[in-house]
């Protein structure tokens, strides 16, 4: 979004950044062993919804495809519409690397449609040692990771835990450095 | 890739902004020029029009956020609200801008601030009251993209000569006094040009750049609108909000054909309707609609050119 776009009023979305979703696969091996922090064996995807035919389609086929693909892997898929109206692919199994491919696969779905720029973020749901509900969150337009723990109370977040999780992870993910830019989203639905 | 995004270009709107930005330009050339023969006392002007300009820059957020009766709210104050603009935010990779609430039954909304960091949208209650969430998500991000657009800065500077132009059109009898030489100094025989023209430009000046900023303003708000449609992915959303606001939908007829043809012979035809659309700041609303009708099209495959 350059002055001249600004100055000319265009607005072109932004698409998908480089993906650096795959980052957590070899991030998690840290995060398990040396913090302790597992994974609760779900991960959803969330985007919003178009209200076009193909769309509707590519939504279908992609659970279509995951669930035909579940079965050899184990993982469950869900896919629920969240109070906002966006839309949550949900991917249940224990194995990391599983919930990564999964995700990615109805990215790449909706990105072969041409609808790469509708997609919100990735969230994975982790839990610490004291069973306080973590997660990492994937921004699609900037391809960076940031954590969110949601607090104890309405909508309320446990900053300095955030904090903490980025100066322990911060090596092994892209993260995101722009504090502002570290959106919380409420209702997760994992 | 099929398709590699979901909305077109609009090359039409383009053209006429960038057309106007030129005539706008091209006045206030002439315009300084004018003041430059006029001599140093006209500079003397623009200086203060200057810190003016600025202060206006850096202080009218405040100043219209209090006007409205407006207050800095809290995620904990209007949590769906905060909600809602953290994803728009994230959709379109834009740092958060702070966010009020003014308490009046007016549906309205508004964004403030010279950059992207120091932003400020507002929503009135009435608007929150009034639309559905997918309406209202619509209106807050047609505010993101007068963010995202810097237009705030745009219709400031644009405004710039034109409020210089006005302050020598009020002044001007003030300073000139009535005879045609430059104020103080005494050299009445100097080469440049009398008071009288120059107050003359000026007001041709203000007249003019009036009404290019006024156009300039509606194709801005063409732009917000699309901006909107492309962030939200919902052009409908927006068209449905802006019936709503502006109460068309209640105008929406509940009369019966036949009855309504008979009445047809009463009306008198629309006149003046392009003196209208000269001085107003926002297009009719037809136009609006139109055009986010023409992109809900587009992102349902009709792919239909938008004409301009």
């Amino acid at each position: 979004m350059g002055f001249l776009d600004a100055l000319l009023g265009k607005r072109k979305i932004a698409g998908p950044a480089p993906d650096r979703l795959f980052a957590l696969t070899t991030a998690y091996v840290d995060l398990q062993t040396v913090q302790g922090i597992t994974t609760r064996g779900a991960a959803g995807i969330v985007f919003q919804q178009i209200a076009t035919a193909d769309f509707r389609q590519i939504v279908a086929d992609t659970q279509e495809l995951l669930q035909g693909t579940g079965q050899e892997t184990g993982s469950k898929i869900e896919v629920t519409d969240d109070e906002f109206g966006y839309k949550w692919v949900i991917v249940r199994d224990d194995d990391i690397e599983d919930l990564v491919v999964s995700v990615n696969t109805v990215a790449d779905n909706l990105g072969a449609g041409g609808y790469a720029d509708r997609i919100l973020a990735a969230v994975f749901a982790f839990e610490d040692g004291q069973k306080q509900r973590l997660y990492l969150i994937y921004n699609y337009k900037r391809g960076t990771w940031y954590p969110f723990a949601p607090a104890p109370g309405d909508k309320q977040r446990a900053t300095e835990r955030e904090l903490q999780l980025k100066a322990q992870i911060g090596a092994g993910l892209p993260m995101e450095a722009d504090l502002a830019r570290w959106f919380p989203l409420w209702g997760i639905p994992i | 890739m099929a398709r590699p995004t979901s909305f077109g270009k609009d090359t039409g709107l383009q053209t006429r902004m960038v057309m106007t930005m030129f005539l706008l330009g091209l006045v206030y050339v002439i315009f300084v020029g004018v003041l430059f023969a006029a001599g140093a006392s006209a500079i003397f002007i623009v200086v203060l029009a200057g810190g003016l300009f600025l202060a206006q820059l850096f202080a009218s957020d405040k100043l219209a956020l209090r006007a409205m009766g407006a207050k800095e709210v809290t995620p904990a104050q209007a949590p769906e609200l905060h909600a809602m603009i953290d994803r728009l935010c994230v959709q379109a990779d834009l740092p958060k801008p702070r966010i009020a609430v003014a308490d009046t039954p007016m549906p309205n909304a508004f964004a403030m601030g010279r950059s992207q960091k120091s932003a400020t949208v507002c929503a009135t209650t009435g608007i929150m009251q009034l639309l559905s969430p997918t309406e209202l998500e619509g209106v807050m991000a047609h505010e993101l993209t007068h963010i995202i657009n810097r237009d705030v800065v745009i219709m400031t500077v644009a405004s710039f000569f034109a409020s210089i132009a006005s302050m020598i059109t009020q002044f001007g009898f003030f300073f000139g006094g009535g005879y045609g030489g430059g104020m103080g100094g005494g050299d009445n025989d100097d080469d440049g040009p009398s008071w009288l023209v120059v107050m003359l430009v000026s007001l041709a000046v203000y007249v003019i750049s009036f009404m290019l900023m006024q156009a300039l303003s509606r194709y801005r708000e063409f732009a917000a609108d699309r901006g909107s449609a492309v962030i939200t992915g919902r052009p409908s959303g927006l068209a449905s909000a802006l019936l709503k606001i502006s109460g068309v939908n209640e105008r929406i007829p509940s009369q019966d054909l036949r009855e309504a043809a008979q009445m047809q012979a009463f009306f008198i035809a629309p006149v003046g309707k392009q003196v209208a659309n000269l001085f107003a700041t926002h297009p009719p609303l037809e136009q609006r609609i139109a055009r986010l009708e023409r992109l809900e099209t587009q992102l349902q495959g009709g792919a239909a050119p938008l004409a301009a």
